[in-house]
């Protein structure tokens, strides 16, 4: 398969497009606001702008890959379908009575999201499978008929999740419910929890069960608009999504289970980082940093692979806070989100010192320096005040910055209070931001048993530039990689990431009471399962990698570990090993391990994945005039601790050509971000146009 | 003291936090009892080289606020840091010592850099047994309650204490859990000790005492400039609780001034023969805690909250109860310092404090199942939350304490206990211009197979939520087996098949209900959480009408 292949990425703001030719590589892009209320809008007319620059047929393309904030922002904003909700009896209030749990400990005023489905949309059934599979209660089907038809009638809904308790090990009424329902009400959507969200815990999966439903409408809506605007086009090739785990999937995939594309754009950036971490020479190892105006996120590649994660908190409604937000357990990239970007406010807390964010000025009236009436210090003013922001470059020169409103912000909120000089609030700001950054990501490395020192980071997002090399050197990692086209990366993620599929079962077994043929027994039917997923796509048997993952645990713990485990068809032994991959890597995580406690297998995990060609040759086109001079001018900036250096070289990062070096003090601009090299840092471009960083310790 | 540059002081106080804090993530994930992984029944936190509190986990239970620095302090006094080796850890679950009763482990690491110490972690988590009559609130006095293990190098330069071990494997239940818990906090605190020198690395320290200093210095300024708006004085409060047999009186005298509050307890019942009695220690903690919560709640917890603060109680009383006095149970007793403070202090902070929460309840199982396995599970519910001046209560949220809910799914699973109801009960909440949050019903199922013994740890059965305010209160909490109410507090067989119903008491409201808006009671009635009849009784509202017709309620 060759020709050209286009990516698109919906974010909030803008919508990113990227147009690739194997042969070539990257031969347009293009950046165009975002239409909120239609998101297929700005897609087609983007798609329809991007070729004609580019002189390409829409019939000439090979293959769409697209990525939306779409169910997200439903989420967020509520605009998703009437849901209503069938429950077993005793049980209506699961939503409302959540863990029981308040997540901050001397805050009494806390918020909890409100569930999808209001309380009066949510109707109780006579049925009990208990935990053993015996059934306690016989499923009341006249009930079931009475209750949905009441929902449709008066209430009026469209969707409707079916959740029943232990229905993850004993699926029988809601699979009845299910064919019920389709039978009386055929244009009702109706998702059953097991099927989307296998896993014990009845609280969480239902509410992943009721964003299925309740987004499902709304994303079937829009693929059939995006599907058929395409193929009005004259468009042919293939049509495919991102997922939040980093894999593609076809559009009936994302039919069938919407709320796996709920991260997808920052997952294909993760994957865009990915994909760069080969041209670093390494082992594949490497920490995609991204950092824009609302908040920072980063994700650990190990061995050429993202982390993943089994759950991911969206909307949450108090100050970013875990736990003020909504379970929806699908499988995910590993992506930690901290609330600080440009637009983080600084103020002084109850300490009487520093904090940055999560409050944020947004984009209106945005930090104080844009002029547009933000009168609270943000991380964005700090920085200018600091000299990291050119007052006429920024956003390509299209927006100029006004230093007196950032330093009367910030000498009124943090440097008159605490009576330091303004430049100390300054590097304070920034720092404080480090800091947070760097400990977050610290913190989390540690939960899953990673050594964070030896991750080099790729930096990607407007204010990612400013503070990625004072980050890693918090982190001690060995260099920073700023990627030439960072604020593309997501669309061009979506073109170097493979299909993918992956099934997770919870099936609760002791490791002494299994054998190699009942491992084999139970990964096959979801190995089958996953494979008819990619052989839909297009993806042949002999291109399918499959990996086997078992997450484990101790007998009595609550908390697994998941590792990876060797094939478990080939060879005739499984069982050695499997206990050894859950030895080493529990003591990866925890330090220690404990030989004489018995083993118990909790979740069985398949993960497919299909390269989709030969993507590896695609490489940025350098745009504009990459001639080696590059040197624009000279400005005066403020490092720690406290030094003013008042001639550091201002770059023009489009002209920089490979094998350059440049040493701080310096700053390189791009039309969206801007490098900082502190004294003593030094950067050398790449063959591919990377700006490398090698952190240099003292 | 030299002057601590303020940025820098955020910034590694921060660190300080987020150490104290993987010191949590550590435990949760090693620990193998469900109090701990699941429920949080834990803390964590790190010392300065004086024993003075630097920061503490933010997942930690209310009861464990502030504990620590007494703790340690009475640690080192029998075991002084000069005896103390790399590698040694000691430990305790002395109820006097530790967090009031004996089911608490207390684990402290010596932090050494160069050969000499520069602070100290410590972890407490409740274990799943101590020995003794199990975690319950009917012993007669705390020999009955399990046995004390005195304060000891459990780890002597890296190596266990082999003796120590093997009494703890002698005396309780579940030997496997118990052990591995107390070992998930041994390693919690090396991880503590390595971040806090990693850390003093990074910044070139050889000392955090004068950062702990500052810490200190700044979060006791900070309280006390709170507690200098409030005019000084004497704010009294008095409440009725249940006691194992019979009601108890506790009162609180704060005096407010510029040094500070000092609360005084005097007026409060003396103890009794049962497992409900809170040493000093505990009834501390809800002190501490409530006035952090009404002050500077946004403030990691640190020693610095606690110089601001002086307490009093009658030894003796049931709130200084002193050895060999049981006390068990004494969280169901201790949980009403907290609402007893926001009383007393409800004029002066009329924006910060809550009315009376429903509280948590707790079902301790033991016995054993079909496979011969021995449980031991707290099954936790809660009431429903008070109401503040500006918000409603949430429904079914623990207050002043806190916890986490076990799944019915993972708990049937576990305990072979089935879950067969868990719902909200209407018109539960406390009335009130806001509203408290409701109460709810569980039923539980003994399907063992075997009986089972069952420990209840519950209140608000004679004295219900109190409403703020001109508030009426709230609903009041029951427990029932087979449809028989039964004592609140004492150990109970549980026949096989037998359902134990709980009914949790609703939260307080605060405000007059008839100022409640029109709107907002339409609203409750819609989403089922207020009767239509609750509507007319409580609030005068007529819903059809959606207009209030009464003035005054019922």
């Amino acid at each position: 398969m060759a020709g050209v292949e286009l990516g698109v990425d919906i974010g909030g703001t803008f919508t990113d497009l990227v147009l690739v030719d194997s042969e070539v590589g990257v031969v347009a892009t293009h950046k165009i606001l975002t239409t909120p209320d239609d998101p297929a809008r700005a897609v087609l007319a983007g798609s329809r702008e991007v070729l004609a620059s580019a002189g390409v047929a829409p019939t000439d393309l090979a293959r769409v890959v697209h990525a939306t904030t779409l169910i997200t922002n439903a989420v967020i904003e509520r605009r998703g379908t009437a849901t209503g909700m069938l429950v077993s009896a005793g049980f209506k209030d699961t939503l409302d009575i959540g863990r029981e749990h308040r997540y901050d400990l001397t805050n009494l005023k806390i918020d909890f999201p409100a569930p999808l489905v209001p309380r009066a949309l949510r109707r109780e059934v006579d049925e009990r499978i208990m935990a053993d599979g015996r059934v306690e209660t016989p499923l009341d089907e006249d009930a079931v008929l009475a209750a949905a038809a009441d929902l449709v009638e008066s209430q009026g809904i469209e969707a409707l999740a079916v959740c029943f308790l232990n229905s993850y090990l004993h699926p029988a009424h809601e699979l009845r419910v299910g064919k019920l329902i389709a039978t009386a009400f055929p244009k009702l959507f109706v998702t059953l929890s097991h099927q989307v969200a296998p896993f014990s815990s009845e609280f969480e999966r239902w509410t992943t069960a009721t964003i299925y439903a309740y987004t499902q409408p709304l994303v079937d809506a829009y693929l059939d608009r995006l599907e058929g605007a395409f193929h009005d086009l004259g468009f042919t090739g293939s049509f495919s999504i991102m997922t939040s785990a980093g894999g593609i999937a076809t559009v009936n995939v994302a039919r069938r289970f919407p709320v796996r594309l709920i991260e997808s754009g920052p997952a294909a950036g993760v994957l865009a980082a990915t994909y760069l971490s080969r041209d670093l020479g390494g082992n594949g190892d490497v920490l995609a940093f991204d950092m824009g105006g609302t908040t920072a996120k980063g994700a650990f590649v190990a061995g050429g692979r993202p982390l993943k994660s089994s759950q991911i908190e969206v909307a949450r409604c108090h100050a970013h806070q875990k736990g003020s937000g909504l379970i929806a357990r699908v499988p995910a990239l590993d992506l930690i989100e901290i609330g600080a970007g440009g637009g983080a406010i600084a103020e002084l807390d109850q300490r009487r010192l520093i904090r940055v964010g999560p409050a944020s000025a947004g984009a209106v009236p945005g930090p104080a320096c844009y002029g547009q009436g933000g009168d609270k210090p943000t991380l964005t003013d700090a920085n200018l005040i600091l000299g990291y922001l050119g007052t006429d470059s920024f956003l390509g020169g299209t927006m100029a910055l006004d230093t007196a409103a950032a330093e009367k912000a910030l000498g009124e909120h943090i440097a008159e209070p605490l009576a330091i000089a303004l430049d100390r609030a300054a590097l304070g700001v920034h720092d404080t931001v480090n800091e947070d950054v760097a400990r977050a990501l610290r913190v989390h490395a540690a939960e899953v048993g990673l050594d964070y020192r030896r991750f080099p980071l790729v930096a990607t997002g407007g204010s990612a530039p400013i503070h990625a090399v004072n980050i890693a050197r918090k982190m001690r990692a060995p260099k920073v990689v700023f990627p030439l086209g960072a604020g593309i990366m997501s669309a061009f993620g979506l073109l170097v990431s493979p299909l993918g599929h992956e099934i997770l079962r919870s099936h609760l077994r002791r490791l002494a009471d299994l054998d190699t043929a009942a491992v084999r027994a139970t990964f096959a039917p979801l190995e089958k399962e996953a494979r008819a997923f990619l052989s839909d796509a297009g993806a042949t048997a002999e291109s399918v990698r499959a990996q086997y993952f078992l997450g484990m645990r101790y007998f009595g713990q609550g908390h697994e570990v998941t590792a990876e485990i060797p094939d478990p068809f080939a060879g005739t032994e499984i069982m050695p090993a499997i206990e050894a991959a859950f030895d080493d890597r529990y003591r990866e995580v925890h330090g220690i391990s404990f030989v004489e406690q018995p083993i118990e297998c909790v979740d069985w995990k398949v993960e497919l994945s299909a390269a989709v060609r030969g993507a590896a040759r695609v490489r940025f086109a350098t745009s504009g005039a990459p001639d080696g001079n590059a040197l624009k001018g000279q400005r005066a900036a403020c490092f720690p601790p406290g030094q003013w250096h008042p001639k550091c070289a201002v770059y023009d990062r489009y002209r920089l050509v490979p094998d350059m070096e440049i040493e701080g003090p310096a700053f390189i601009e791009e039309r969206e971000s801007t490098v900082v090299l502190g004294p003593g840092d030094g950067a050398v471009v790449d063959a591919f146009g990377n700006l490398v960083v090698d952190i240099r310790f003292e | 003291m030299p002057t601590i540059d303020p940025v820098e002081l955020g910034i590694i106080w921060d660190r300080f936090v987020s150490i104290a804090d993987e010191m949590v993530s550590s435990l949760t994930r090693t620990s193998f009892s469900t109090m701990v992984r699941v429920s949080a029944d834990l803390s964590c936190m790190l010392f300065d080289s004086r024993a003075r509190l630097v920061s503490q986990g933010r997942t930690s239970v209310p009861s464990f606020t502030g504990t620590g620095p007494a703790t340690l302090r009475r640690m080192l006094e029998i075991i002084p840091p000069d005896s103390l080796r790399p590698g040694d850890v000691i430990a305790t679950n002395d109820a006097w010592i530790g967090t009031g009763h004996v089911f608490d482990i207390n684990v402290v690491r010596p932090v050494f850099r160069n050969g000499t110490i520069v602070g100290y972690t410590l972890s407490v988590t409740h274990l799943a047994d101590i020995g003794g009559i199990g975690y319950s609130a009917d012993a007669r006095d705390v020999f009955e309650e399990g046995f004390t293990i005195p304060v000891c190098k459990l780890i002597e330069e890296g190596e266990p204490n082999a003796l120590i071990i093997e009494i703890i494997r002698q005396n309780v239940r579940s030997e496997s859990v118990v052990l591995g818990d107390i070992f998930s906090n041994v390693t919690c605190t090396e991880v503590g000790g390595r971040l806090l020198l990693e850390l003093m690395e990074d910044y070139g320290l050889d000392s955090i005492d004068p950062l702990a200093a500052a810490i200190h210095a700044q979060t006791r300024d900070a309280m006390l400039e709170k507690l200098a708006r409030v005019p000084a004085g004497t704010y009294t409060n008095a409440i009725q609780v249940e006691g194992y047999d019979e009601p108890l009186h506790f009162a609180v005298s704060a005096v407010i001034s510029a040094d500070g509050a000092v609360f005084d307890f005097s007026g409060t019942s003396p103890a009794v023969g049962r497992g409900i009695n809170v040493p000093l220690c505990y009834t501390s903690a809800f002190t501490y805690y409530a006035v952090k919560c009404l002050t500077v709640p946004e403030i990691p917890n640190n020693s610095g909250a606690l110089d601001a603060i002086d307490i009093n109680a009658p030894e003796g009383c049931v709130l200084n109860a002193v050895k060999p006095s049981p006390t068990g149970g004494r969280h169901i007793l201790g949980h009403f310092v907290a609402p007893l403070i926001f009383g007393a202090l409800a004029d002066v902070f009329p924006n910060d404090v809550q009315a009376d929460s429903g509280m948590l309840s707790q079902l301790n199982f033991h016995g054993r199942l079909g496979d011969g396995r021995f449980i031991s599970s707290v099954y936790f519910s809660s009431g429903g939350y008070g109401a503040f001046k500006d918000r409603d209560g949430q429904s079914a949220l623990p207050g002043p304490s806190n916890m986490i809910l076990a799944p019915a799914e993972i708990w049937e699973a576990e305990n072979a206990i089935s879950v067969l109801k868990k719902a909200l009960l209407v018109d539960s909440g406390g009335p009130g211009r806001s509203r408290g949050g409701l109460g709810q019903e569980v039923l539980l199922r003994n399907d063992t197979g075997s009986p089972l013994n069952m420990a209840a740890f519950a209140s608000r059965t004679d004295f219900p939520a109190r409403g703020y305010a001109s508030a009426p209160d709230g609903s009041l909490r029951t427990v029932e087996v087979d449809g028989r109410l039964v004592h609140p507090k004492k150990r109970i067989e549980i026949p096989p098949g037998s359902i134990v119903r709980i009914v949790e008491a609703g939260g307080a409201g605060y405000g007059d209900p008839v100022e409640r808006e029109v709107e907002k009671v339409v609203e409750d009635v819609r989403n089922g959480l207020v009767s239509r009849a609750g509507a007319l009784k409580d609030y005068g509202v007529d819903v059809e009408a959606q207009r209030r017709i009464r003035q005054t309620a019922i």
